[in-house]
C-alpha cells in the first residue's frame, strides 16, 4: 500500500537516508510500519532537495506526515537549511521533518552513533553540558544524549527588551550543579557576565500560525497577571507569546535571529531575505500523526477533521476550542459507527482513539497549585478537565499567553533522583535555589523558598509567581518526537500522562491511560 | 397636606434608617479558612464564621464576578447576610467579594466531597469542563466614542494587599481605548490602600506603601503597553481609606 516516493525528489547529496524510508500517505496501514519503528531519515544542514509537498515517516506508534502548503521549497541557497553558522548548524539540524518538525532523543542517539558526536548538533556551544567539557565524550553530551536537552544561557539579572537589567524579585544560588555550568568561573552565576544555564528540549517549528496566532486572548496585557504583553518590535502589536517555552522572543524574526546567533554561533546579521525564506518556510509547514498501528489511517477523506496535516492547515488559529461547540481536537461522527470495511483490530483502536478524546474534554479532576491556572479565577483547587489548559482548537495550548507551572521543574513535582544511602546515582539536571526577597509576596502556592530545575519564566520577568512557569506546547506530532515536557523528563507519552496522574491524583484507570496515550499519539 | 408630607418624609427617613441599620447588621467582614465542597456539577465554596456556614459562591470561569478562594491560605470575605434559603448548606452572601489572603494558611485544606443532599438550587452557567461555547458571564461592549471628547474616570479594584492580577486586563484595556480614540493628553491616576472593620470590630489594614504602589504600578503598565503619548500625573493617598471592598482602589482620570 505504500509507495516510495520517487527518488528524484527525496534523493540529494547532503540526504542521508540511514534505514529511513519516506512515504506517500495511504488510505491504509500495513503491519510492517511496526518493524520499522525508531527509523529516522536525516536532513543535514546543506541539503539539496525539493521539499515536496507531503512527506511522510514511520515512528513506532504508525506515521507523522509534514505537509509544506503552497509551491514546492528548494532547500539550496534557502536559509532553514543552510549552514550559516560557524559550527556547521542549519535551522533544520533541530528541526527535522522525521520527528515532527522537532528533535527525538532517538535521533540524536542515531547521529551520535552514525557520526560519533561529529553532528553539528553535538557543537560544545549548547550540545554540550557546558563548552568546558571535553569534547567527543558522551559524558559531555549526557544530557542531549539522554534527555534531548539543549544548554540555554541566560543572563542574570534579566533584561528587558530593551537591554536594561531587572531588578529581580529573588534571588537565587546553585545548589547542585552536574553539568559544572553554572559555578564555572567564565559561563556561571559568578563570573563576571554572571549567566544561568538551564536545559530545554526545541520545540517544533510547523503549525506555526496556531503559536503566532492573533486571535482569542492576545490583548496589551497578558491575561494571567495583567502585566503588559511583549509586542512585535515591527507592528508594535501585542503577541500571543507562546512561541518559546519563556516567552521570552515575541515573534518569529526575533527568535530566529537569537537562534541564529546562540545556536548556530553565525556572527553576522541575518539579511531580510534569510528572514523571509524562513519565516516563509515555517508558516507554511505542518507536522501531524496520519496513521496508528492497527488503527490505520487517520486522514481518509470522511475522518475526523482533527487529524493529519492538512485539517492543522484548515483550521482556524487561536480561537478555544474548550467547549462542546468546536471541540479542542474535534472528531466529528465518523468513526461513532463501525464501517463494513473495518477489521475488529481497527475498530478496537479507533473506539479507544474516540475513548481518549473523551478523557482529555471531559475526565474531570481536581487541578491544584499550579501558578496562573489556580490564580485565573478558577479557584484552587478547581474542577477541570485537561482540555481546561490545553484548550486552543487543533493544537491544545493555551489560546492565551500560556505559562503556567504544573510542576515539571519546580521541587517537590519534578523528576529527581532518589536520595538515599543505598544508591549511587546521580542527579543529571542543575537544581537552584530561588529566594522571594522581603516586601515581595510569596509564591502563593510555593512559599518564599523554592528549589527548581529551571525557573522558566521567571529568568525573563524576574517575578517570584513565575518561578518554573513554562509556556506550553502543542500536542501535535506527539509520536514523533519524544522526550516530552521542556526538560524531558517524560521520556514516553506514557510517562507524561503518569506525570499528570501523581501531580493532580486523577486516579486514571489503566483503561483510561491507554486510551489517553493511543489519542495523544494519534495527534 | 403639610403635616401629611411631613409624616411621610418621616416614615421613609425612619424606613431608611431601619434599613440601613438592618444592612450593617446583615454586612460581614470576616476573615477564615475557605471551604470547598463538591457537587454533582461544580464545586461550590463556603467559610465559616462564627459557629455558621456562608456560602460564597461557585466556580464557573474567568469570566465571572465571583473569583472562589483558594485552599492554603485564609479568605476575606465581604458581604451581606440574606435570609434565602442555604446553597450547599451556607446561608447567601449578597454583593459577595472574596479576597484571598496573601499569606500561606497550610492548614486551611478543608475539601468535602459531594453528598446527594448538597445540590446547586440553579444551573451552572459553565460546567466543571467544555462550556456550551461561550464563557460563563458576557460583558457589555463598550460604549462608541463621540465628540465632544470628556475627560472619563475608571477605577480598578484590587484583592487585599494585592497589586495587578488577572482581573486588571479588562479595565486597562479600556482606559487605554478611551486614550486612544479621544488622543488623550493625559492621564491622572491616584492610589488608595483600604481597611476594613471586620464583624468582631477588629480593624484589617492594607500594608504601607500599597496607595503609592498601586498606583505607580499602573502607570507602568499602561506606559509598557503602549500608552505613552499623555503626559501621567500619578499621586497616592496611603491613609487607609476605612470602607468596604471598594477602597481598596486606584482611579484613573483619562483627560483629553
Amino acid at each position: 500500500m505504500f509507495r516510495r516516493l520517487p527518488g528524484a525528489v527525496l534523493l540529494g547529496s547532503a540526504l542521508v537516508f540511514g534505514a529511513g524510508v519516506a512515504f506517500q500517505v495511504s488510505a491504509q496501514s500495513e503491519p510492517e510500519i511496526a518493524a520499522r519503528a525508531g527509523e529516522r531519515e536525516w536532513w543535514s544542514p546543506g541539503i539539496d532537495m525539493t521539499v515536496p509537498e507531503m512527506l511522510t515517516y514511520s515512528n513506532s506508534w504508525g506515521e507523522l506526515s509534514i505537509y509544506t502548503e503552497g509551491a514546492p521549497i528548494a532547500t539550496k541557497g534557502h536559509a532553514f537549511f543552510e549552514p550559516i553558522g560557524a559550527n556547521g548548524r542549519a535551522c533544520v539540524s533541530c528541526h527535522q521533518p522525521a520527528d515532527g518538525m522537532g528533535l527525538s532523543v532517538a535521533s540524536i542517539q542515531q547521529r551520535w552513533k552514525e557520526t560519533k558526536g561529529k553532528d553539528p548538533i553535538f557543537a560544545m556551544v549548547d550540545g554540550a553540558n557546558c563548552p568546558t567539557l571535553p569534547p567527543g565524550d558522551a559524558a559531555s553530551h549526557s544530557l542531549l544524549l539522554n534527555r534531548g536537552l539543549f544548554r540555554i544561557s541566560l543572563p542574570w539579572p534579566p533584561r528587558d527588551p530593551n537591554g536594561k537589567a531587572i531588578d529581580p524579585e529573588f534571588t537565587i544560588e546553585v545548589v547542585r550543579d552536574p553539568t559544572g555550568c553554572n559555578t564555572d568561573a567564565r559561563y556561571g552565576l559568578t563570573s563576571d557576565q554572571p549567566r544561568i544555564s538551564v536545559y530545554r528540549r526545541p520545540r517544533p517549528v510547523a503549525n506555526v500560525k496556531y503559536t503566532t496566532h492573533q486571535n482569542f486572548g492576545v490583548s496589551p496585557f497578558i491575561g494571567k497577571n495583567g502585566l503588559p504583553t511583549a509586542r512585535d518590535p515591527e507592528t508594535g502589536r501585542p503577541t500571543s507569546m507562546n512561541l518559546m517555552s519563556d516567552a521570552r522572543f515575541p515573534t518569529l524574526k526575533v527568535q530566529m535571529r537569537d537562534a541564529a546567533a546562540t545556536h548556530l554561533e553565525f556572527k553576522g546579521r541575518l539579511t531580510a531575505r534569510q528572514m523571509s525564506q524562513i519565516e516563509d518556510f515555517e508558516r507554511r509547514v505542518y507536522a501531524a500523526q496520519v496513521s496508528l498501528v492497527q488503527a490505520g489511517s487517520l486522514v481518509e477523506p470522511d475522518g475526523p477533521p482533527a487529524f493529519g496535516p492538512r485539517n492543522l492547515a484548515r483550521g482556524e488559529a487561536g480561537v478555544l476550542g474548550n467547549n462542546t461547540t468546536r471541540f479542542v481536537f474535534p472528531m466529528g461522527d465518523a468513526w461513532k459507527v463501525a464501517k463494513p470495511s473495518e477489521t475488529p483490530e481497527q475498530r478496537a483502536k479507533r473506539e479507544a482513539i474516540l475513548r481518549g478524546q473523551d478523557i482529555f474534554m471531559f475526565r474531570t479532576f481536581w487541578i491544584r497549585d499550579s501558578m496562573h491556572l489556580n490564580t485565573v479565577g478558577l479557584g484552587n483547587p478547581t474542577k477541570r478537565t485537561c482540555a481546561t489548559c490545553h484548550g486552543m482548537h487543533m493544537t491544545g495550548m493555551d489560546a492565551a499567553n500560556g505559562w503556567m507551572d504544573l510542576g515539571t521543574t519546580n521541587l517537590p513535582w519534578a523528576k529527581e533522583v532518589p536520595v538515599n544511602p543505598w544508591t549511587d546515582k546521580k542527579a543529571e539536571m542543575p537544581l537552584f535555589k530561588v529566594t522571594c526577597k522581603a516586601g515581595v509576596p510569596a509564591h502563593p502556592y510555593l512559599g518564599r523558598i523554592i528549589y527548581t530545575q529551571d525557573p522558566g519564566r521567571a529568568l525573563i520577568s524576574g517575578k517570584c509567581n513565575d518561578v518554573g512557569t513554562i509556556v506550553m506546547q502543542q500536542f501535535r506530532a506527539l509520536a514523533s518526537r519524544a522526550p516530552y515536557f521542556s526538560n524531558g523528563s517524560a521520556a514516553s507519552i506514557r510517562e507524561l500522562i503518569d506525570f499528570y496522574d501523581r501531580r493532580y491524583n486523577i486516579q486514571f484507570t489503566e483503561q483510561e491511560r491507554l486510551d489517553l496515550e493511543i489519542f495523544l499519539a494519534s495527534l | 397636606m403639610e403635616r401629611a408630607v411631613v409624616l411621610r418624609g418621616l416614615l421613609l427617613a425612619s424606613l431608611a434608617l431601619h434599613s440601613a441599620a438592618s444592612a450593617a447588621e446583615d454586612h460581614l467582614a470576616f476573615v477564615s479558612c475557605p471551604i470547598v465542597r463538591d457537587t454533582k456539577t461544580v464545586p461550590c465554596w463556603l467559610a465559616e464564621h462564627e459557629g455558621e456556614t456562608y456560602y460564597l459562591g461557585i466556580q464557573t470561569d474567568v469570566s465571572a464576578p465571583f473569583s472562589p478562594p483558594s485552599l492554603g491560605h485564609k479568605v476575606l470575605v465581604e458581604g451581606e447576610k440574606t435570609d434565602e434559603p442555604r446553597i450547599c448548606g451556607g446561608i447567601p452572601l449578597r454583593n459577595v467579594i472574596v479576597s484571598v489572603m496573601p499569606e500561606r494558611a497550610d492548614y486551611c485544606q478543608t475539601l468535602l466531597m459531594a453528598e446527594d443532599r448538597y445540590t446547586l438550587p440553579f444551573e451552572s452557567p459553565r460546567p466543571p469542563g467544555p462550556s456550551r461555547g461561550r464563557l460563563a458571564f458576557s460583558f457589555p461592549e463598550p460604549e462608541k466614542v463621540m465628540p465632544p471628547y470628556k475627560s472619563r474616570s475608571f477605577q480598578l479594584r484590587y484583592d487585599f494587599d494585592g497589586t495587578v492580577g488577572f482581573r486588571h486586563p479588562r479595565s486597562l484595556v479600556a482606559v487605554m481605548e478611551y486614550a486612544s480614540q479621544i488622543n488623550a493628553r493625559s492621564i491622572v491616576i491616584k492610589g488608595y490602600r483600604g481597611r476594613t472593620i471586620l464583624s468582631n470590630g477588629e480593624a484589617l489594614t492594607e500594608r504601607e506603601g500599597l496607595a503609592e504602589l498601586r498606583a505607580k504600578e499602573a502607570a507602568n503598565l499602561l506606559q509598557g503597553a503602549g500608552l505613552t503619548s499623555p503626559e501621567y500625573v500619578v499621586t497616592w493617598d496611603d491613609e487607609p481609606q476605612t470602607g468596604d471592598a471598594s477602597q481598596r482602589r486606584i482611579e484613573i482620570s483619562v483627560d483629553p
